[in-house]
């Protein structure tokens, strides 16, 4: 025998080789040790809803948005809105044409962006991908100059002069 | 080198183990405490994720091709600059087949410049060759069965009760699994972060009651968004329900995709 | 007005042909040749620790030689394992939470768990009941740290009586049974992490885990075969020749059944050429005509395939000095297709759009952490290693399973008890 005197408690149980004794107190070590940082370094918030960490949804939905939205506009821009209304553009967002406004909403000083002629040839060139009903024109034919606002009102964009 | 073994050390030993396990649940709960006053709890805002099921339909007899929905998706959602998209379209040309050939169509031509961001180039082919052609509009498909949230290792990318597909960014490892196990190629490996991203359905914005920032800018209502739990009076999915016959993207995978399309043609996968 | 202004500049050239979806464009594809190290080195781990069961649990006892220097071979390259992984990670301070938070219905998840049953139950484990009685008399008569080293590896147990020797060998046996399975599991999950994506043809099909550990065992015997020859040339010893001829005859009956899968699913895909036969076609055509039909088939699979054959068919009437030849020879080719093989599924399965329209073209960087300067680095490291576990662990008088030798003093022989 290589351990133990007669009064060990080990000496009551049947003999168990020393290195399987060993090896099971290492193996009982690690597995503790495994059991152990699992429950030390698992989030708080995982499990809540699914395999996931609970307090994600709340970090996805806590970022800023840019985009104001068409109602927000409305606040404090009724008239051109109210243009809007009633014309080809009752639809379209302001954003589209004016860009992300959360800036301008939190802090009207900071103009949102104007565009130019190449804008509205963006959703208006000619091209057979696009649907029949939608208003185009082959920008070249249609006109030479550089700005599509010397005729087309853009919150009205029926009247034409 | 011999050790004995005594009752005394044999007990102690023991007692400094179980010492030590009982330790560990007590840090623990003093670690979530601690957590809980610093962290904001998971629910947003008074949002309950239990009470909405987001739902996104494409009419692509509608869509134009103009770009506006990759740009501002790109704009809203801080999209680094380069082959990186929540949300893409593309251009679809089926050319008429050529004489004598026997067929019922010719080639077919797919590309999305950029995504679509700033629109479309000219045709691949001349416009007397066209049989049909039309943009789709791509995102994620929003899957029942989502083969992502399946393959992720450690759990970064869940499908959140309301039918959202998420990606928790501070978790993620940036193994890149499921980036190829979506058979959409809707994610991508944020280079910046170095985690994987993907469409959220502008979670921040329908959280607050905005719309997706695609949705939002679409100037001709192609993409069509709603919650199946609560559907707004004029709810605009009901209209798109009852005037078309819809479709899926890659239905025989099993992924369930529960976004829906009208207006699609055969070679669109 | 200015059509040029509408018409657009787009920001890259496209890196496809066809049309690939924009999140395909990348420059890099996102598996690179980090994983294709990954599968290529737990295949030599495992075809390694199957070549070290031979001796164990089929006992064919003319492999003895090399028994122990396979399983330190295998120990060696699992060490290494996971590092090209780590590297790989977008966020390697995270890989802990695969042990933390496994998801269970993720192929990767197991890596944590597989990984460290295989490193400690199995391998270690095993290495230890061999290693043990030599741990005891090495502790015993040598000084200094590596004497300390010897005496932590005998985990404080210093009974060498023939009960526990016994006991040891029992065990022994008992864990190559275990280790078996274990070792195609290392390997097969790999596999199976390629096997079970459907959204891409090239890999989600059921023959996947089944062709990676078959290729796995004939890259590891052919491995052992590669070091020991190696190693007795190195000693200046001699080599045992039944050896060799055992382990030339296992590797070409493993090559054969490799060979036979691969076919197997070759001959699948051309006869029913599903939805993505076409794209895949083109694709191994354009991007992997040399890796594939040079590299893997012809001078990976046939070649070997071809002397090795002979050199069964021939035995007796081939010369020791061209069998010795042969063998080396075949063994380097196969590994070397093997790697080609690795590359073809993981490189391959990216050079293609999952739209089926379209090719990639990737650039391979030789420089930084993806690049073919670090895989060169990691994958000589294992052997770095390997000799490092060979000087301590292999003496160099010819050293059979069960017999220990001292390492300093010649005159004082310790035989086992």
């Amino acid at each position: 025998m290589s351990h133990g005197n007669d009064r060990s408690p080990l000496a009551r149980f049947p003999r168990i080789p020393p290195q399987i004794l060993r090896l099971i107190l290492l193996t009982a070590a690690i597995v503790f040790s495994y059991f152990g940082a699992r429950a030390l370094l698992t989030p708080p918030s995982f499990g809540q809803h699914g395999f996931y960490r609970g307090a994600a949804l709340g970090e996805v939905a806590a970022r800023e948005p840019v985009y104001a939205g068409a109602k927000a506009c409305a606040e404090c821009h009724d008239q051109e809105v109210a243009a809007l209304a009633s014309g080809g553009h009752r639809l379209l967002a302001c954003e589209v044409c004016h860009g992300p406004g959360q800036v301008h909403v939190d802090n009207p000083d900071i103009k949102p962006q104007i565009l130019h002629f190449s804008h509205c040839a963006r959703c208006h060139e000619a091209s057979i991908s696009r649907p029949k009903w939608h208003k185009q024109v082959v920008t070249r034919e249609h006109y030479s100059g550089s700005n599509c606002t010397e005729c087309h009102v853009p919150h009205k964009p029926e009247e034409v002069p | 080198m011999k050790r004995k073994w005594n009752r005394r050390g044999l007990l102690g030993s023991i007692g400094a183990a179980v010492t030590g396990l009982l330790a560990l649940p007590v840090g623990r709960a003093a670690k979530a405490a601690v957590q809980k006053v610093l962290v904001s709890t998971s629910a947003p805002r008074g949002y309950d994720p239990t009470k909405h099921k987001w739902q996104m339909a494409i009419d692509v007899n509608r869509c134009i091709g103009c770009g506006h929905c990759v740009e501002a998706c790109k704009k809203e959602n801080h999209v680094p600059e380069g082959p990186y998209y929540r949300t893409w379209i593309e251009r679809y040309v089926i050319a008429k087949p050529e004489t004598g050939t026997g067929k019922a169509r010719g080639k077919t031509w797919v590309d999305s410049p950029s995504g679509g961001m700033r629109g479309f180039p000219e045709l691949p082919i001349p416009e007397e060759d066209v049989l049909h052609t039309f943009f789709v509009p791509k995102l994620c498909n929003l899957c029942e069965h989502s083969a992502c949230v399946q393959v992720c290792p450690v759990g970064a990318t869940f499908d959140a009760p309301d039918g959202a597909v998420l990606i928790d960014p501070n978790y993620c490892i940036g193994c890149g699994f499921c980036i190829q196990a979506c058979p959409y190629g809707c994610r991508f490996m944020n280079p910046l972060t170095k985690t994987a991203e993907k469409c959220t359905l502008c979670y921040h914005r329908i959280t607050r009651g905005l719309k997706p920032a695609c949705v939002e800018v679409c100037p001709t209502q192609t993409r069509v968004f709603g919650d199946l739990r609560n559907p707004t009076p004029d709810d605009p999915l009901e209209e798109f329900y009852r005037r078309n016959k819809v479709q899926v993207l890659k239905p025989h995978l099993g992924t369930e995709p529960r976004v829906l399309y009208a207006g699609i043609d055969k070679e669109v996968s | 007005m200015n059509l040029e202004a509408t018409n657009l500049v787009f920001e890259v050239m496209p890196r496809f042909e066809g049309y690939a979806y924009p999140n395909e464009a990348t420059p890099h594809p996102l598996w690179t040749v980090l994983i294709v190290l990954y599968p290529y080195i737990t295949g030599l781990v495992a075809g390694a620790f199957i070549m070290a069961s031979l001796v164990r649990v089929f006992n064919v006892r003319a492999l003895e030689p090399v028994y122990r220097l396979s399983l330190l071979t295998a120990f060696a390259f699992l060490i290494c394992a996971p590092l090209p992984l780590l590297l790989h990670l977008g966020q390697p301070q995270r890989c802990f939470q695969v042990m933390i938070t496994p998801h269970l219905t993720s192929p990767m998840a197991i890596f944590g768990f597989v990984y460290a049953w295989y490193l400690m139950a199995v391998l270690l484990l095993e290495l230890w009941f061999d290693y043990r009685k030599d741990f005891v008399h090495w502790a015993r008569q040598t000084p200094g740290w590596r004497g300390l080293l010897y005496r932590v590896l005998t985990l404080g147990v210093d009974d060498v009586s023939p009960r526990a020797v016994r006991l040891d060998e029992r065990l022994g046996h008992a864990l190559s049974v275990i280790g078996i399975p274990s070792a195609f599991l290392l390997h097969g999950y790999v596999g199976f992490i390629f096997g079970s994506v459907k959204a891409n043809p090239w890999w989600g099909n059921v023959l996947m885990p089944i062709i990676f550990i078959m290729s796995a065992m004939v890259s590891g015997i052919a491995l052992c075969v590669l070091v020991y020859m190696v190693l007795q040339w190195a000693r200046r010893l001699e080599i045992d020749i039944r050896c060799l001829d055992t382990m030339a005859m296992f590797l070409f009956y493993a090559l054969v059944l490799d060979a036979g899968i691969e076919g197997l699913d070759w001959i699948h895909r051309v006869y029913s050429a599903e939805e993505g036969f076409q794209i895949m076609q083109s694709m191994t055509q354009e991007k992997l005509f040399y890796t594939l039909n040079v590299g893997q088939a012809l001078l990976g699979t046939a070649v070997p395939l071809a002397v090795l054959g002979v050199l069964q068919l021939a035995r007796r009437r081939i010369p020791d000095i061209w069998r010795k030849r042969v063998c080396f020879f075949s063994a380097l080719l196969i590994m070397l297709g093997v790697l080609a093989m690795r590359w073809n599924v993981v490189i391959g399965g990216q050079m293609f759009s999952k739209s089926l329209r379209g090719i990639m073209s990737y650039k391979m960087e030789f420089a930084g952490l993806e690049g073919w300067f670090m895989s060169g680095v990691l994958f000589c490291l294992p052997f770095v290693l390997l000799i490092m576990l060979i000087k301590l662990f292999l003496p160099k008088e010819p050293v059979l399973s069960g017999q220990t030798l001292p390492l300093r003093e010649p005159a004082e022989s310790c035989a086992t008890i």
